[in-house]
């Protein structure tokens, strides 16, 4: 059992008495996911070629994953707005403050409401649940915003979605599914709700909470709609999605002004809003692709079992 | 803390008993750890979520922003009079239940059969590579996405040039799939599968991992073969969080999406993809009247929580795991 | 503010906030309020004609929000021109452009009562209006006198319902009418090839025009080519359904015409012209000619399409086509061979009779920069606009700085060197801030002409436009007789209500509603009509009648006849 728990338990196990049945399966399966593979590759290699290919030239279409007018003229228009550089850094901020704020405060109420004994339990789940399904407006939120004293403030990115429906209930059936006795045991030790917490839940709920991680980052990474209502005015503020929908929609008046000009050269090197939506797709994508990875290991091993014996 | 058995009973029916109030007083107290771990978060509920809601009563006015709150002239029922008397609000709405009925189907039973076909695979590099490469056309905006559909779908593009290849059709027969009223639902149904698959996985891997490995060795020594497991050991693994995720999408099922609809709609099609999200921004927003909107949003939420109750009581009774 | 309070409270509670509360204060709100610290010292004596020459000002920053996103964000102190405009009047203006959604944004500024100095808010004026945002500038325009020079001819047309002014207008022509000598506006284009295989005839007709694609189409077989597209993708739909009115000889007057003797605004949508448009189109269809893909592209495949050198024609503005006719006569520059594939543009009407294709000189009223009730010093702004009002300063936010991004010749003509076009591109144009006074401010119109005789607009100045044409162009002009494309259409009758489309409507008004379900039902049913089986059109036409005579146009006609008698009074 020991060694079970850190490896991928079931599939060393079926390799010791592979069938023939069981290879079928396993190369029809290797077979199916490649071509998922392939069709979930394209979108992303057509949209890498545009943003790598001449945006005047893009314009004739039959672009697929090759560029065939190379330049770099997309990725130099999108970096020369010096703005970016310090809405990364915005947005890295809230990528990690908004992600340990989120899971730490949804976790947490998660455990109270998985608690059956707790008696606000059901009030606070509807509570919560019924947010979910309600929108007050735009112009109401944009008010309370206000009187809460947060417009022109970092903290408009982390309290408004400081804990998500979704991810709260996510959370909570995880917990509901731990096996009483384990937090059974914590309780017999006398280990308070924070201790129990703490040391046994968290621990345990790793994979969801990697999960709501990473739902959480990339919620914070990709909105800007908060940048737009609430801090437009303030370029301290604002974040990289933020910027690169400011580089896009001039990206549109800038190739129809291109149109205008009397110099064929800066006509011929215009961008053009398809070529920078690329790019800036590239751009934004790139981080959150490359963070995947590295959550991975959360939901591939055992962890569970590796909690009940640890 | 007192154990679950007792409590169980308690918490819920504490009030109804005659001393209800005080032994609800008394578990508080007791239980006054979590009622420190949750409580501050009800305020903030309470601020964030629930005070704006007062927006709500500009459903009743003929809103102008720009008045106070005493100033608004208060118009009754006149909104959602012209919302449910509207030809059109009947198709929208149909249109808006039909595109989230699909996508909530297909978007469930895709998802979760992708992430079985993964927990089935032996390597570990090559399950992470289709775990990515699945995950990335989420991060496309659906103007991108939609530009790709287009694409595909066009007269020269890949089905018609395909379909021409295999003799399906006469070339000059090219089919318009995005002007064909009754295929855009499909066409919405596997457009949205094709971006969020990987993406929907994500949690029903989380939930797969959380199965203790002994169980599928027990199955084994059974003489279980590979699909019995899946269903006897991975399915119930991760059945409460599909449940669970189920009846809160079905609370959602008036949210049918809004970007990949008005992308993808044209003249053709728009008896099939405007949904009401459409229909408030054409007839509402677009005509600064937010009052529209917010009427809209109320029926919409009114329903939600109505079919949410619903869900929540069919898996209640079915014995499954609930939202509350 | 209590709920301020209690937000605090509650973050004293959770766990987290000491751990990251480090940013909190230098994020705070210094950025926008910082900027506006002028001292009341301004202008009480301001009708001088020479404001800046006087004391230097202070300095001041007013906030302007631009309601279109057409350049990154900007101090125009920053920009070459707005650097001369502030030191002459010590004003600098922080632009901020939109991004996102307009009514939104609109809607905040409204319900927060808490606008920006200056707002130049595009589509959402009448939201403003409505709120009463912007102050009432019309006696303020009296003392200002290179203001009041400008745009005295339009006053009357300018004022609200109320009778005062509340913003200024971008489009009013000063001096004579500079036409525009490329086509930016409607023209029916086709491939210069087809032309030159049939001894460029003058074309006169769509008959004419449809015959000439259908016989080239049919001579070259298998070059698999397309007869005619058109652009029908969301909002751009006008260019498909506007093609009647052209050719009933009527310039683009949005949804009616304007009859020129009664003054009676009639729409289009229902008459025999559309009907004839449409069964042509049908008949193209019928034929293989005509590219059905047309209904469900989008902006970007249609471009795709025209670039392709595999359409033979299609009707639509120069605006929207500008990039992928470029990138053909980019082509052509490079290789005369491929000035085949560029596109000839031709005024085309039913009978051949005089088109109306070319924008009159008109005056978009609902479109305007104004001052909001929030501005602390409306005088100072006011005189930074009559001063860019100047003959000088119009000069220098067009042409540029003598020497630098124009040359004068012994005749006083305005030029550009070849160096100088070279060195005008995107980088510079936002650098030199050319684009940040393109339009959006009180200024000339592109129209307009300067005192000495010269355009006001580079690119409509005769000796610039002939430099950018390339051997090929100037051949076809000449096959033509013209100098210009412009001359290969007829001149704008005078309309002073042009364009009608920029009579202001009431949110919500039966105006508003009955446009939007024009769309509606013209969307849905102009595929129909194309793409019905020639023996079935009739059919589906009387079914559209059926469909469209739900909705009020008399009235709508009613009010727009109105609203045009209107304007030709104020304009008398």
């Amino acid at each position: 059992m020991a060694n079970l728990a850190t490896g991928t338990a079931p599939k060393k196990l079926s390799r010791r008495n592979a069938s023939l049945g069981d290879r079928i399966f396993d190369t029809l399966n290797i077979i199916f996911l490649c071509l998922l593979m392939v069709v979930t590759l394209y979108p992303f290699l057509n949209t890498l070629a545009l943003s790598l290919n001449r945006a005047m030239d893009s314009i004739r279409g039959g672009i697929y994953i090759w560029p065939r007018d190379v330049s770099l003229e997309n990725y130099k228009y999108v970096f020369q707005q010096s703005t970016i550089f310090h809405a990364t850094l915005i947005s890295i901020l809230r990528l990690v403050i908004g992600s340990i704020t989120t899971v730490f405060c949804s976790a947490m109420v998660a455990y109270t409401i998985s608690r059956e004994d707790f008696v606000l339990r059901k009030f606070i789940t509807i509570a919560f649940v019924l947010t979910a399904y309600v929108n007050p407006g735009l112009i109401p939120n944009y008010l309370n915003i206000r009187d809460l004293g947060l417009i022109d403030s970092f903290w408009v990115y982390i309290w408004p979605g400081l804990i998500g429906v979704f991810n709260l209930i996510l959370i909570r059936s995880f917990i509901d599914g731990l096996p009483d006795s384990i937090l059974e045991s914590g309780r017999i030790d006398g280990a308070g709700e924070f201790r129990t917490f703490f040391s046994i839940v968290l621990p345990l709920c790793l994979p969801v909470l990697a999960t709501v991680a990473l739902f959480t980052a990339v919620y914070q990474w990709n909105s800007w709609l908060d940048v737009f209502l609430y801090n437009s005015s303030n370029i301290k503020l604002s974040t990289l999605q933020y910027e690169l929908q400011k580089i896009l929609q001039n990206s549109s008046a800038s190739s129809s002004a291109a149109s205008a000009f009397s110099n064929p050269d800066a006509a011929a090197n215009a961008v053009t809003p398809l070529a920078v939506r690329a790019t800036m797709t590239i751009v934004a994508s790139v981080p959150m692709i490359l963070m995947y990875p590295f959550l991975q290991k959360y939901f591939v091993k055992g962890m569970m079992v590796g909690g009940v014996k640890g | 803390m007192d154990s679950n058995i007792e409590s169980e009973t308690s918490s819920m029916t504490s009030d109804q008993k005659p001393t209800g109030l005080k032994l609800f007083f008394k578990k508080l107290v007791q239980q006054r750890m979590l009622v420190l771990m949750s409580v501050p978060f009800l305020v903030w509920l309470f601020l964030f979520k629930y005070l704006p809601l007062w927006g709500w009563t500009t459903a009743f006015q003929k809103y102008r922003p720009a008045k106070s709150f005493s100033e608004q002239e208060w118009v009754g029922f006149d909104q959602f009079t012209f919302l449910f008397h509207d030809e059109r609000f009947m198709r929208v709405l149909r249109n808006t239940l039909a595109q989230s009925g699909i996508n909530l189907v297909l978007g469930f039973v895709t998802a979760i059969i992708l992430a079985l076909l993964l927990n089935e695979l032996r390597g570990v590099l090559f399950k992470r590579v289709v775990q990515t490469v699945t995950y990335m056309p989420h991060f496309l905006s659906w103007v991108v996405a939609a530009g790709i559909i287009q694409a595909t779908l066009a007269p020269d593009g890949i089905i018609n040039v395909l379909m021409i290849k295999l003799g399906m059709i006469e070339k000059g027969q090219e089919i318009l799939f995005l002007g064909i009223p009754e295929d855009f639902w499909t066409i919405l149904g596997l457009g949205t599968v094709w971006k969020d698959l990987g993406w929907n996985t994500i949690v029903y891997l989380a939930a797969m991992a959380t199965i203790d490995p002994a169980q599928y060795e027990a199955a084994e020594m059974d003489g279980a073969g590979r699909f019995r497991r899946m269903w006897n050991v991975t399915l119930p693994g991760i059945k409460s969080v599909i449940v669970v995720l189920l009846i809160l999408n079905i609370g959602n099922l008036m949210e049918s999406g809004f970007e990949a609809q008005y992308l993808l709609k044209n003249g053709m099609n728009i008896d099939y993809s405007e949904n009401i999200d459409i229909f408030v921004l054409t007839y509402g927003i677009n005509q600064s009247n937010f009052s529209l909107a917010v009427a809209a949003g109320m029926f919409k939420s009114l329903v939600s929580i109505v079919l949410l109750f619903i869900a929540n009581n069919i898996a209640k009774r079915a014995g499954e795991s609930r939202l509350f | 503010m209590s709920k301020k309070l209690l937000l605090s409270c509650l973050a004293a509670v959770l766990v987290f906030t000491a751990a990251c509360s480090k940013d909190n204060k230098n994020n705070g709100s210094e950025a926008s309020s910082s900027a506006v610290s002028s001292s009341p010292t301004a202008s009480e004596s301001a009708p001088a004609s020479e404001p800046a020459s006087e004391a230097p000002k202070d300095k001041v920053t007013f906030s302007y929000f631009l309601g279109v996103a057409n350049a990154p964000d900007v101090n125009t102190n920053e920009t070459t021109i707005g650097k001369v405009l502030e030191d002459q009047t010590g004003v600098n203006f922080k632009i901020e452009h939109l991004v996102g959604d307009l009514k939104a944004k609109i809607g905040t500024m409204i319900a927060s009562n808490d606008y920006p100095d200056v707002i130049n808010p595009d589509a959402g004026i009448d939201q403003l209006l409505d709120a009463g945002a912007f102050i009432d500038l019309t006696d303020m325009i009296e003392k200002y006198p290179n203001i009041k020079r400008v745009y005295g001819p339009y006053l009357s047309q300018m004022k609200a319902a109320d009778g005062k002014i509340y913003f200024i207008p971008f489009s009013n022509v000063v001096g004579g009418y500079t036409a525009d000598p490329n086509i930016n506006q409607g023209a029916f284009w086709i491939q210069r090839r087809v032309l030159k295989e049939a001894g460029y005839p003058k074309i006169k007709t769509l008959e004419e025009y449809m015959n000439l694609i259908e016989e080239f189409v049919a001579k070259h077989k298998d070059e698999n080519l397309t007869g005619l597209v058109t652009l029908t993708h969301d909002w751009r739909f006008f260019a498909t359904s506007n093609v009647p009115m052209h050719l009933d000889g009527y310039p683009n007057d949005g949804n009616v015409e304007v009859d020129m003797s009664t003054f009676e605004a009639k729409t289009y949508y229902t008459t025999d012209s559309t009907k004839n448009w449409l069964q042509k189109l049908n008949d193209f269809n019928a034929k293989g000619l005509f590219d059905k893909a047309s209904f469900v592209d989008n902006y970007d495949q249609y471009l795709a399409k025209l670039s392709s050198k595999k359409v033979v024609g299609f009707f639509d503005y120069g605006w929207q086509t500008g990039n992928a006719r470029n990138l053909l006569t980019d082509a052509a520059r490079q290789d005369p061979t491929q000035d085949d594939f560029v596109y000839q543009p031709m005024p085309l009407t039913w009978d051949g009779s005089k088109d109306q294709l070319q924008d009159p000189p008109g005056f978009v009223k609902n479109r305007g920069i104004g001052i909001s009730v929030s501005a602390k010093d409306p005088e100072r702004i006011m005189e930074y606009w009559d001063n860019l009002l100047k003959e000088e300063n119009q000069v220098l936010r067009s042409w540029g700085i003598k020497g630098e991004t124009y040359e004068v010749d012994d005749k006083g003509r305005f030029l550009r060197t070849a160096e100088q076009i070279a060195k005008i591109d995107e980088p510079f144009n936002l650098k030199f801030g050319f684009r940040y006074y393109a339009w959006d401010w009180p200024q000339y119109g592109t129209n307009s002409t300067l005192a000495d005789g010269n355009a006001l607009a580079p690119g409509y100045q005769p000796e610039v436009f002939q430099m950018s044409l390339t051997d090929a162009d100037k051949m076809i002009l000449e096959k033509y007789g013209v100098k210009t494309y412009a001359e290969l259409f007829a001149d704008p009758d005078e309309r002073v209500w042009f364009p009608a489309w920029g009579i202001p409507k009431a949110q919500g008004s039966p105006e508003q509603i009955w446009e939007t379900t024009k769309d509606e039902i013209t969307k849905k049913f102009y595929p129909k009509l194309v793409l019905a089986k020639p023996a079935d059109f009739d059919k589906v036409w009387d079914e559209y009648l059926t469909a469209f005579g739900k909705i009020d146009t008399a009235g709508y006609e009613k009010w727009y006849t109105e609203q045009i008698k209107a304007a030709i009074e104020a304009a008398k």
